[in-house]
């Protein structure tokens, strides 16, 4: 819970012909993350094409069930292998196939689709050419010196399109808009019938051809449309037939298909990191828990009864920040992992501050957000928007709940001081206690930090940086040293006013960083002592800066008070109902405005004035192979 | 020496200028002929071209390709971080020439039935620009199936016309002629609005563009094509520059390169003296346009000017450097090298 599991390295070898049953037997292993570790030897990628086909065949899958739809939940039958290469290019070759029929078919329905929308058109069109009042029957008629062509072309082209087309001596006259398309009327000299013709072809112009129907009396080319509308209303149903048909004569070999491409998909996903070899062998390497270790090898050697050679080595020191981390939490912590996650990841070895900040984090939301009435909202808030927050509602149940404790400690309830009796105290009555309170937390809070990050530096094999740092043993010993000389002489402690041996840390603690600064930048002289001096300073002023960031927590709690105290006033100016609406919405208000305040407030400590100092956050998360549909 | 009121321009002018200061003069080429090959990547890194210097001998020209797309993209990134509104939109939509490019490579890629690995080898990396699921449409089973997938994308208005023509015409000619012309109209569009608040140095810099595009595709569609006049002019953006959309339309309908050239508005016909082929009008213009944008980059014009002016400059100087590489891969005499260079960046083809 502290820090990642313990990993090791694994490099399986085996026969490339066995890598897809290897790779799907470590992924319901369950717990191999791939990584790319394979000796220089190794230099070819065996599973390139093994990828290559699968995505294909995965990518046809898909839309075919899409297409098809209503496919059972894939269940893997235990013992089943994984499919060849070779089996992988004949899935796909039957794919093709089922995804040609299915296309002729959707094509089929398509053009159906598309002869309706023409026949609305043409109807829409019949209405239309009533209105530009010439004789259809002449003005199409072959044998004249004009040629003429109705249809329709995107709106975009219209405007160069009658300049492009007044170079061939031709006419446009649009007469109707129906979304991004233009119907309109083209008329020019036949000789150039040819040239207008490419034109058009360019300009993805479609004819509306006129049947001869339409160039007749109106009343019989709209009967004539109206048979031509049963008689493509008879073919969408046929259509339809075919369709199901089709779903019916391939639904069992797409199903097989589909857990082809499931048991195919370990393989495909390590091939991207995980899988090189040479010739005939391959060799799957990554990272697995030291603590399963002996049961890969078993179930290893159930499967492939020493046909197999498995390496697993212990990380180097100087392989840290390629090893993945692996880190379990128990259920209640869970929610706070994504908070720390939006931060970092911890790195292979690292402290991991996901306690810590949980505790911490609801402590100051809860210090700074004390109110017995105000906590029990975000509590039964929590609850109530269960099915929308999911795993983030124990998050704010845990803040309300910390939030009423601290409310009974403040005796606080809707910002009422008068109703509960304070367990601890008012942080109104007594200001200087609470801020006082606040900056011994921070102390606290920073000098934690400054041991997370020692134990992180020493566990990456950091000595100097652990010991020397600003962040290190001598930068805790000169704020240690310091803190409590300021203690002493402001008379907080009873150290004396000049206390040696506090003064002593401090000045050892601070020369030590100096010293440290002075060696580790390579520069020339003047930029070094320039460097030195100022990143000295700083390590003085960051930790003290950060330490009086801390009151903020006791200002809120004030804040919360005073904002209370100003609702009642503005409350009791007015009338029963005025007031009781006013304690109401300025209780609204206290609740999102400044929970919402105070949530990002004790965020920003938290990533800030912690995270900042010990967490470098820049290390990989462990991803597991994972089979998918498997239990 | 530039306006400082604005934060944005002062800062955008800043990192124009400190990038102007990697353009190469003539004498760098020369010099990069000249480089041994041990030399060569340090040269190049020291140049502002990391991303070239890192495998600088690779025959591989489609990497090559890719590298120097990958260094624009990077300083397109840097010079939109302080933009917002047109400007952004328009150095943004500048960039996606690269992607109507991979657009290109996957029809074509899905007519001759290429592979999905092969293709997506093939494409351009956009990193941040990029606004194509690449993966999803290399897996599409043929051009129609592609067309309609990219209908439903970003790139569905400049799509649209180019299926219609295509399934009207089986002609991949006229789909990359109509893709095209739909990005440039619409990089025009884009550039209206700067036009008007950004004053004549743009103007400039997106009339020489618009106008190379539009001579040197009206000769290439006139003469090499042999298309006739009214499907010449239709295939060309709709302009408003020194070659509008009228004077297009008479140039299209002229017979030969040497009318076309005589009836062009007189600043285009003194650069064109003594051309009589088709490349070489490209060169030209292209020097034409390039001596303009030099000196947008060294005037006060606005910022938004200043970096359109840069990456025009910046991308043909990489191609430069790419012709440089190549020839030396190829083990062309550096005197050839120099002179096919000379040729180029002086427009003395």
């Amino acid at each position: 819970m502290f820090r990642a599991e313990p990993l090791i390295k694994i490099r399986l070898l085996m026969l490339a012909s066995e890598a897809p049953d290897a790779a799907l037997e470590l992924a319901r292993f369950g717990i191999y993350n791939p990584a790319e570790y394979a000796p220089a030897a190794l230099d070819e990628k065996p599973a390139a094409a093994y990828r290559e086909a699968w995505l294909e065949a995965e990518s046809r899958v898909s839309k075919l069930v899409e297409r098809c739809g209503g496919l059972p939940k894939l269940t893997i039958p235990q013992g089943v292998a994984a499919p060849t290469l070779a089996d992988l290019e004949e899935l796909n070759a039957w794919l093709k196939e089922v995804w040609n029929a299915c296309l002729a078919a959707h094509e089929g329905e398509a053009r159906i689709q598309e002869e309706v929308r023409h026949l609305d058109a043409l109807q829409e069109t019949l209405a239309k050419l009533d209105h530009l009042d010439v004789d259809l029957a002449r003005l199409l008629r072959p044998s004249g010196l004009l040629a003429v062509n109705i249809g329709s072309l995107p709106a975009a082209s219209i405007k160069r399109m009658g300049e492009a087309l007044s170079m061939t001596g031709s006419l446009l006259y649009t007469f109707d808009t129906v979304g991004d398309q233009v119907y309109a009327v083209i008329a020019g000299p036949r000789d150039r019938q040819q040239e207008v013709n490419g034109l058009l072809s360019q300009a993805g112009w479609r004819e509306l051809p006129v049947p001869p129907e339409l160039c007749a009396h109106p009343d019989t080319a709209r009967s004539c449309l109206l048979e031509e509308r049963k008689r493509v209303e008879a073919r969408v149903s046929a259509e339809c037939n075919a369709m199901d048909s089709l779903r019916g004569e391939y639904r069992s070999g797409l199903e097989e298909a589909r857990l082809r491409v499931t048991l195919g998909q370990p393989l495909a996903e390590a091939a991207l990191v995980g899988v090189r070899g040479r010739g005939a062998l391959a060799s799957l390497s990554g990272w697995i828990p030291r603590r399963r270790a002996k049961e890969l090898q078993s179930a290893l050697e159930a499967r492939f009864h020493g046909q197999y050679w498995l390496n697993m080595e212990e990380p180097q020191a100087r392989e840290a920040r390629q090893v993945p981390s692996l880190v379990c939490y128990p259920g209640w912590l869970k929610p706070f992992v994504p908070l720390v996650k939006s931060y970092g990841i911890p790195r292979y070895g690292e402290f991991d501050p996901t306690l810590l900040f949980a505790l911490a984090y609801l402590l100051l939301f809860g210090a700074m957000f004390g109110d017995v009435g105000h906590g029990g909202v975000i509590l039964v808030l929590a609850v109530f928007l269960y099915r929308k927050l999911g795993r983030t509602t124990w998050v704010g149940i845990a803040a309300g709940i910390v939030s009423m404790g601290f409310g009974l400690l403040y005796g606080s309830v809707f910002g009422y001081e008068d109703v509960l009796a304070p367990v601890w105290l008012s942080p109104l009555h007594d200001p200087t206690h609470i801020l006082t309170v606040a900056i011994l937390f921070g102390v606290g809070f920073i000098t934690f930090t400054l041991l997370a990050n020692i134990y992180n530096q020493l566990n990456a094999g950091h000595l100097d940086a652990a010991l020397f740092d600003s962040t290190g043993l001598a930068g805790l010993l000169f704020y240690l040293g310091a803190t409590a000389s300021i203690m002493g002489m402001s008379g907080f402690v009873d150290f004396g006013y000049f206390n040696p041996l506090t003064w002593g840390m401090a000045l050892l603690g601070i020369t030590t960083v100096a010293v440290f600064k002075w060696v580790e930048t390579r520069a020339g002289f003047s930029e070094r002592a320039l460097v030195t001096a100022i990143e000295t300073l700083e390590t003085g002023i960051n930790l003290f800066a950060n330490t009086l960031s801390f009151m903020r927590v006791a200002a809120f709690s004030l804040n919360h008070v005073a904002l209370a105290l100003a609702v009642f006033t503005i409350a009791n100016g007015f009338d029963t109902t005025g007031h009781w609406l006013t304690i109401v919405l300025g209780n609204v208000v206290i609740i999102v405005l400044e929970g919402g305040i105070v949530a990002i407030q004790a965020l920003r400590l938290m990533y800030y004035e912690g995270f900042s100092r010990f967490f470098s956050g820049d290390g990989s998360e462990f991803v597991p192979l994972k089979l998918a549909g498997a239990k | 020496m530039f306006p400082t009121g604005n934060p944005v321009s002062a800062y955008l002018n800043t990192r124009v200028t400190l990038f102007s200061s990697r353009l190469w003069e003539a004498e760098n080429f020369s010099k990069l002929i000249e480089t041994p090959a041990t030399e060569m990547a340090e040269t190049l890194g020291a140049r502002g071209l990391p991303q070239l210097a890192a495998g600088f001998d690779s025959l591989d020209n489609r990497s090559l390709e890719q590298r120097i797309i990958a260094q624009l993209l990077e300083e397109t990134t840097v010079l939109i971080r302080p933009l917002t509104g047109a400007g952004r939109d328009f150095l943004i939509y500048w960039t996606e020439r690269f992607e109507v490019s991979n657009l290109k490579t996957l029809l074509r890629g899905k007519m001759t039935g290429e592979r999905p690995a092969e293709l997506l080898n093939r494409l351009t990396p956009m990193g941040s620009f990029g606004r194509l699921d690449i993966q999803d449409l290399a897996h599409a089973e043929d051009v129609a199936e592609l067309l309609r997938r990219l209908e439903a994308g970003p790139y569905a208005a400049i799509v649209r016309q180019a299926r219609r023509a295509f399934e009207e015409n089986h002609n991949p000619f006229i789909l990359d002629a109509a893709l095209d012309r739909s990005y440039y109209e619409r990089l025009a569009q884009r550039a209206e609005p700067l036009e008007k608040t950004n004053g004549v140095a743009f103007r400039r810099l997106m009339g020489g563009l618009i106008d190379r595009i539009n001579l040197v595709w009206l000769l290439r569609y006139r003469f090499n094509y042999n298309l006739p006049p009214s499907q010449v002019y239709f295939l060309l953006v709709g302009s408003h520059y020194s070659l509008t959309s009228t004077r297009l339309r008479e140039l299209a309908a002229l017979p030969d390169l040497a009318d076309i050239l005589d009836a062009l508005p007189a600043s285009l016909r003194t650069s064109m003296e003594g051309v009589t082929e088709i490349p070489q009008v490209f060169t030209r213009m292209e020097h034409t346009a390039a001596t303009s944008a030099h000196k947008v980059l060294r005037s006060g014009a606005p910022a938004i000017a200043r970096a359109f002016a840069y990456l025009l400059l910046r991308e043909r100087e990489l191609r430069s450097v790419r012709a440089v590489l190549r020839g030396r891969l190829l083990d062309l005499p550096p005197a050839d090298i120099r002179l096919a260079m000379y040729q180029s960046l002086s427009g003395n083809a």
